[in-house]
């Protein structure tokens, strides 16, 4: 009686530990969820293996994994982080370096997988990926009266704006009947990077030794170029210093600016009862002397140290990684991988995956340093010059040699 | 004969005044609800407008649909609601001994109790969520309560001390000259003229947890997840849902307000508790 009481426990005891070990527990801010519910899904489908999504907000997900890093054990096997917290992190998650076989990097803009690399390990998997790309107003664009009046201008076609010049200039034709040319963003510094890549730096902030380059040419001339269309130009609206992505994207939605600079999945986004719904152009991102380039925003899955299914944590980063794809249904609609963007080219409201796959792949397109102080030296050194600069007066090249000095004490160098 | 001002002149200044001050303490939530019944493509018009030039129900309807938000709500309650009893429940007796029996070392005990609020809740965040993993109580209403009840008895430990000062230690003696024991004379005597201290403690501890977002954030994940945290959600990395979130703080705010209305006697009656004491 005893010996099969036993051996009853002895195999329940083996299923429950089977059982437990068919389940992930994937921590996740809210759009990420979205984007890899489809492919979770059809991960258990195929292999057995349970996904529990555990939701946070954008900022919870740093702060729950570096409390459970900080406890020294973990609830979870996966977490998708967002690539400014790749450096933070890197010390506490596994190297995935053999999931980045050749094929999957041959599928990938290279600067995701340059993001992935920190100290020479390949600390996650790009999840999906996003980059600011041009919108602009069809209707405006295609108009013939706005055309030749713009030829007869400018003396070149009313086209897309590709160029750091075609931009200002459309900006400024377009300003007028009540509407701006486009907008200048100065709660945010992103879209400044971008252009600083755009004018030839070999990165944003730092260069790949980690020096401070804050003050280079690049970083000068893209500063003045940025901030010409609201302090020579008065194409954009002048409360700029107010102005962040969300405000940028209104003014666009509400009829109220030309042309922006935003991240793709926005063309998907536009409410339907907005003013410009069905009159939305798209193209990649603008160019300056080093050509197209965008500072990406992919999001990483990384799976914790302290994780106790490693191996079902791998086996499914793996799967999202081959079945990206099924993640563009979801209202975000991003991916990763080029094959993925690639199947749904040429469908009908999927026309930005070709101008963000060009951006995301140009040869300037770099992501954002990989430093653990980035975001001190976005706050304590970026932003004070990047947004005296908007304030029109001061002395472009100045600032940025104040904020040099800054980010240098403040990596010590 | 000089004109003097009349009575009602006096009293219209002073309510005109009280309007100001309450409508600057009132604009942000009116502003709130004027946000949340906006149209979606309204919500972040530029200019802004304060009123709604249309107005819809198209956030609520977007909130009531968020899953699980219905389950945050009711997490929330129980939460709030079980951290208010716990703490009365040790802060009330405590605070009546320290106020009564005021000796260096009850002095000293008050203090103590005061260290959770002394330093930023942050600190606090990571040993918790220790102290709950070894006892496997992460992402449990009971390790949430426990978490709350941590700061919410220092500061009705506080108010309730503030008031019992005022009851008579004479109160005490007699009853137990009548025969009662003195955890009965408190409980009979005592209590029962504290109904305004205790809906103000009461009311102060229910907001704290009510409203508390870190460790919410840290110790919970999918079971016993608030309110605040699912309305956090709605920032997402690639856009504010400015109209969905205003939709549900409007909704989440309603119970405080209804609690509040409903103990509105006891907590006018501890707001001026002493005031002409002698």
């Amino acid at each position: 009686m005893n010996k099969t009481l036993y051996c009853s426990v002895a195999v329940l005891a083996l299923m429950t530990s089977v059982a437990r070990a068919e389940a992930i527990t994937v921590l996740v801010e809210g759009g990420g969820h979205s984007l890899q519910q489809a492919a979770a899904d059809a991960f258990t489908k195929e292999t057995g293996i349970e996904v529990n999504f555990v939701e946070v907000p954008y900022q919870g997900v740093y702060d729950k994994l570096s409390a459970e890093i900080a406890s020294g054990t973990s609830n979870y096997d996966v977490a998708t982080i967002d690539v400014v917290w790749n450096a933070a992190f890197a010390d506490h998650v596994e190297d995935l370096s053999d999931l980045f076989t050749d094929a999957v990097r041959a599928d990938m803009p290279p600067a995701l997988v340059a993001d992935a690399t920190v100290g020479g390990k390949m600390i996650g998997m790009p999840a999906w990926a996003n980059a600011e790309i041009v919108f602009y107003r069809k209707d405006l664009w295609e108009d013939p009266a706005n055309q030749a009046a713009f030829k007869e201008k400018y003396g070149y076609d009313l086209v897309p704006p590709a160029t750091w010049q075609q931009w200002r200039d459309m900006a400024a034709f377009f300003t007028k009947d009540g509407i701006y040319g486009t907008v200048v963003i100065g709660g945010t510094s992103e879209e400044w990077m971008a252009e600083v890549l755009q004018a030839g730096s070999p990165g944003v902030i730092l260069d790949d030794a980690g020096q401070v380059i804050l003050d280079n040419q690049a970083h000068i001339d893209a500063l003045e170029n940025y901030r010409a269309p609201l302090c020579l130009d008065k194409s954009v609206p002048d409360n700029a210093l107010e102005i962040s992505w969300g405000e940028a994207q209104n003014l666009f939605y509400q009829g109220q600016a030309a042309m922006m600079k935003f991240w793709a999945h926005a063309y998907k986004m536009t409410p339907e009862d907005s003013q410009i719904a069905g009159k939305v152009g798209v193209a990649p991102m603008i160019a300056g002397s080093a050509g197209i380039a965008a500072i990406p925003g992919p999001w990483y899955n990384v799976i914790p140290s302290t994780s106790q299914h490693k191996d079902a944590a791998r086996q499914f980063i793996a799967y999202l990684e081959a079945h990206n794809a099924l993640g563009i249904e979801a209202p975000l609609g991003l991916a990763a991988t080029n094959s993925a963007y690639q199947s749904y080219m040429g469908k009908p409201g999927y026309e930005h995956f070709g101008p963000l796959i060009e951006t995301l792949s140009a040869p300037a397109t770099k992501g954002r340093p990989l430093n653990k102080d980035y975001q001190e030296l976005v706050d304590e050194a970026v932003m004070p010059a990047f947004q005296g600069a908007l304030e029109c007066e001061d002395n472009v090249a100045e600032l940025l040699q104040d904020a040099a000095e800054t980010a240098r004490d403040i990596l010590g160098q | 004969m000089a004109d003097r001002p009349s009575p009602d002149f006096g009293k219209t200044v002073i309510n005109l005044a009280a309007l100001v001050l309450v409508l600057s303490y009132a604009l942000p939530y009116v502003y709130l609800v004027s946000t949340s019944l906006k149209p979606p493509a309204d919500v972040q018009q530029i200019p802004p407008s304060f009123f709604p030039g249309r107005v819809s129900l198209e956030n609520f309807a977007t909130v009531i649909g968020t899953a699980g938000l219905p389950n945050a709500f009711v997490n929330s309650t129980v939460v709030a609601v079980l951290t208010t009893l716990l703490s009365l429940l040790i802060a009330v007796p405590a605070a009546y001994v320290s106020a009564l029996y005021r000796r260096r070392i009850t002095v000293i005990f008050l203090l103590f109790a005061l260290v959770t609020r002394m330093v930023p809740a942050v600190s606090l965040g990571v040993p918790l969520f220790q102290v709950m993993k070894t006892l496997g109580l992460l992402d449990t209403t009971l390790g949430l309560v426990l978490a709350h009840t941590s700061t919410a008895v220092p500061l009705a430990l506080l108010l309730m001390s503030a008031f019992f000062e005022g009851v008579p230690k004479e109160l005490e003696e007699a009853a137990r000259m009548d025969g009662c024991t003195r955890f009965g004379a408190f409980v009979h005597i005592i209590l029962p003229l504290m109904p305004s201290g205790l809906a103000i403690t009461a009311l102060f501890s229910f907001i704290a947890s009510w409203n508390e977002f870190l460790f919410a954030l840290l110790l919970t994940s999918q079971n016993s997840k608030t309110a605040p945290i699912v309305i956090a959600e709605f920032n997402s990395v690639y856009g504010l849902a400015w109209g969905p979130m205003t939709a549900a703080a409007v909704l989440y705010s309603l119970p405080v307000i209804l609690v509040t209305l409903l103990l509105q006697k006891q907590i006018v009656g501890g707001l001026t508790f002493g005031a002409v004491k002698g």
